[in-house]
């Protein structure tokens, strides 16, 4: 029989830990935002993202987009570890333990609450060993000059270092369809290294991410 | 907060409230009297109100689904204590950004079996132990998560992408190693 007083641990049922009422506080007082565990967060204008991109274009040109994506495995890295961080102590359980819808519907959660945009997961090629993160309204997407490809070299990078941390092997990621080109979201792919090879010259040469998936699956 | 208090806030910035905004605020905390008592009900009997409808779930789903079970009865239980502080507080909108986990939750888990039946059976439950006069004041948010969870909504997405004839069942653990 099941008692609701031992489902009750502490008189605590864990919800949303990112729920934006509940993530993100102020300090007045000391002009700080902060998460619910103390870590300041920063609200950046629209403008300060555009001038990162004109100032690494001015200074770096066609580097810009490693400069980025480094950027992105560094801060991927460190997101990794504070988020199973984070997760673990509201939860009480290893990371390792969590379901995985739990772990991705706090994933999409966080993803909001930062203003990062909305965050999907799309499994439909797992059984061939990809994942598709789908992103859009994007902060990086919409505020990057033209490139004429995909640009969200920031994000890229997190992912890349992310889903390696979580797969505890080295995986790669590469940007299949951008909402700077018209597409609906922002699509990365993740898999193997050896597994992508060929995709970003696909990318390159603009062939649709349905037919690159098409190409890569058979 | 009530989002028509909170306009009413906003909007005073620069003057003073006029009688009809200060009746809205008025009439908010005159009730808050009625809403605490509601609210410490719920707080202090959850147990006594929520263990009598478990005992009736139980009986309608069988012995193997009791993990099933156990999530769908967490996941009941968040979603009254949304209600009780949706009630306190008067804001639908404190109410909805739960109900929007709370739903994803019951996706995810694939509860929507389970609800049907707790639903009913905690909202005749709580009118038992609240009685009418009380149960109204809850009867607001109670509805908007009733009708959230119980409704076939198949706009919010799932962690599992849209429908393909090939989908795979989602990745269970969390345990990306084999997917790869």
């Amino acid at each position: 029989m099941i008692s609701v007083a031992d489902l009750l641990v502490d008189g605590r049922i864990p919800g949303n830990y990112f729920a934006t009422d509940a993530y993100v506080h102020s300090d007045l007082e000391l002009g700080l935002l902060e998460n619910r565990r103390g870590d300041r967060l920063l609200a950046i204008p629209d403008t300060l993202i555009r001038a990162i991109y004109a100032g690494l274009e001015k200074e770096t040109g066609q580097a810009t987009r490693l400069v980025l994506f480094n950027c992105g495995r560094w801060w991927g890295k460190n997101f990794y570890a504070r988020f199973g961080e984070e997760l673990t102590d509201y939860y009480g359980c290893p990371l390792a333990e969590m379901p995985m819808s739990d772990f991705i519907q706090s994933l999409k959660q966080c993803w909001l609450t930062h203003g990062w945009g909305t965050f999907d997961l799309d499994q439909t090629y797992q059984h061939r060993g990809f994942l598709i993160v789908k992103v859009t309204h994007s902060p990086f997407a919409s505020h990057s000059p033209n490139m004429s490809r995909p640009v969200c070299f920031l994000e890229t990078g997190v992912f890349s270092s992310f889903f390696s941390q979580l797969a505890g092997r080295e995986v790669n990621c590469i940007q299949i369809s951008c909402e700077s080109q018209g597409a609906d979201s922002n699509r990365f792919l993740i898999g193997l290294p050896d597994r992508l090879q060929g995709v970003s010259e696909m990318v390159e040469a603009k062939v649709g991410h349905e037919e690159i998936m098409k190409k890569l699956c058979g | 907060m009530h989002p028509t208090l909170e306009s009413v806030f906003n909007d005073a910035e620069s003057r003073y409230l006029n009688a009809n905004e200060l009746n809205i605020v008025g009439n908010y905390v005159e009730s808050i009297p009625d809403r605490l008592d509601v609210y410490r009900i719920l707080r202090d009997e959850e147990v006594n109100i929520l263990q009598p409808v478990v005992d009736q779930l139980q009986q309608k789903f069988p012995a193997s689904d009791a993990k099933r079970l156990e999530r769908g009865i967490k996941n009941g239980i968040l979603s009254l204590r949304a209600c009780a502080m949706g009630m306190l507080l008067n804001d639908q909108g404190y109410v909805q950004e739960r109900i929007q986990w709370i739903k994803q939750t019951q996706k995810n888990n694939g509860l929507e079996d389970i609800d049907a039946v707790f639903y009913p059976l905690l909202e005749q439950q709580l009118n038992k132990t609240l009685g009418n006069l009380k149960m109204k004041l809850l009867q607001e948010t109670f509805q908007q998560v009733r009708s959230a969870l119980l409704s076939d909504d198949s706009s919010s997405p799932s962690v599992s992408p849209s429908p393909s004839p090939v989908v795979p069942d989602p990745v269970d653990e969390l345990n990306l190693e084999s997917l790869f």
